[in-house]
């Protein structure tokens, strides 16, 4: 305590600002009228300067920001699930092993019943659309439905692959892109699409994603 | 004492976009060269070496960098940054003891950056006045000496309280008493 109600702990939070309105009408108030209490104020923020100037002096050494930059930049690379939440991203091993699965089960797959021409016309003329009658939405992405999904298997938990699928291959299920999308498209390249894996880890739809 | 610099963060989106998959944000980058520096002094002040000071830094600025990508809250960076290097500062003590711990007047240069302008009587009472706020300072217990450290870095009460997970009310008494220690030591 300093003098009338002017607690010490008024005046070293008056230093550091961190009074609320009223407390500050009153310090100021009562400031303009106290040398005693001003000679305190100007004790308390003189000190506070000292140890400001002591700490502004204490050696550091120097950082290498290059090397942060460098290092967290390899952190955003190991962590590409959370940048892409619930999505696989692997081209390769998964990747062959779903091709192959997808391969055997176009190969072994009915034909579509109907497959009309308007209908191929129609998927014709929106590039990388296909000519099949039933879709699959997941995670606001839709699906051409492989004919040989299991309607009843729950598609709770599903995966997405992307991976390369051979053109003829969709071609054979009734899956027929727009030739005229890509002067060079022909039926021995191979699209990259997403694959719906439902929860047998079997193949139940494909999104063309790019047939460039 | 100038408050009006406080170093105070915007509330920005600092998500894994802002952060980005290309390179940092350009704000992530003014936070660490803004802000290394008062770290380590303070990570200093706490005892360590000048070296591990820096290490706990680093690591502090990589975890922050993780909690950024991970869609970590983001209301006050800085409090949580202190608190990280803090705790780290805190483990590292207790995992090699006295081996590695560093003395305040060992970090602190002796010489005033004021010393020019002063006579050479000046400059010794200076010096003399210096060299016993250090070894008050160092006197202090360890909350008062955080508390006092980093309202010199310019972080509110609010901030101290939560990089130190203390209360607001303790942060002032801590920084009020350890005031009244000083002005008695010196």
């Amino acid at each position: 305590m300093t003098c009338d109600g002017l607690s010490w702990d008024l005046l070293v939070r008056a230093v550091d600002k961190e009074l609320s309105q009223e407390e500050e009408q009153f310090v100021v108030g009562h400031l303009s009228a106290c040398g005693s209490c001003r000679r305190e104020y100007v004790q308390i923020a003189d000190l506070s300067l000292d140890i400001q100037s002591l700490v502004s002096r204490v050696t550091v050494a120097a950082c290498d920001r290059a090397r942060w930059e460098a290092v967290t930049q390899k952190q955003e690379a190991l962590n590409p699930a959370r940048q892409a939440p619930a999505r696989v991203m692997r081209r390769v091993g998964w990747g062959m092993a779903i091709a192959a699965t997808l391969a055997v089960g176009i190969i072994l797959a009915p034909r579509p019943k109907s497959s009309s021409p308007e209908s191929a016309q129609q998927a014709a003329s929106v590039p990388g659309e296909a000519a099949v009658s039933s879709a699959i939405e997941v995670d606001g992405e839709t699906f051409i439905a492989l004919p040989y999904s299991n309607p009843d298997l729950p598609v709770s938990a599903p995966r997405i692959v992307q991976m390369q699928v051979p053109v003829s291959s969709l071609a054979d299920v009734g899956i027929a892109l727009d030739p005229a999308a890509n002067d060079v498209f022909n039926q021995d390249r191979a699209v990259l699409a997403d694959v719906l894996l439902g929860a047998d880890g079997q193949p139940m739809g494909v999104h063309v994603v790019s047939w460039e | 004492m100038d408050q009006g610099n406080l170093l105070t963060l915007p509330v920005v989106p600092w998500g894994v976009e802002s952060v980005g998959r290309n390179g940092h944000s350009q704000l992530l980058l003014e936070f660490y060269d803004r802000e290394q520096t008062p770290l380590k002094r303070y990570v200093a002040m706490l005892g360590i070496d000048p070296e591990t000071a820096r290490d706990i830094v680093q690591e502090g600025f990589l975890k922050l960098h993780e909690h950024l990508l991970a869609g970590g809250d983001q209301s006050n960076l800085r409090a949580w940054l202190y608190r990280v290097v803090h705790n780290s500062a805190r483990n590292r003590q207790a995992s090699f003891g006295q081996r590695k711990t560093s003395r305040l007047e060992d970090l602190t240069p002796a010489a005033s950056p004021l010393a020019k302008d002063l006579t050479a009587e000046q400059e010794l009472l200076e010096k003399e006045r210096t060299e016993r706020l250090r070894q008050a300072i160092g006197k202090l217990s360890e909350a008062q000496r955080a508390c006092l450290v980093l309202r010199t870095q310019g972080l509110k009460y609010r901030e101290i309280a939560e990089a130190l997970d203390l209360s607001v009310s303790t942060v002032g008494e801590n920084i009020q008493r350890g005031l009244e220690r000083l002005r008695e030591m010196i």
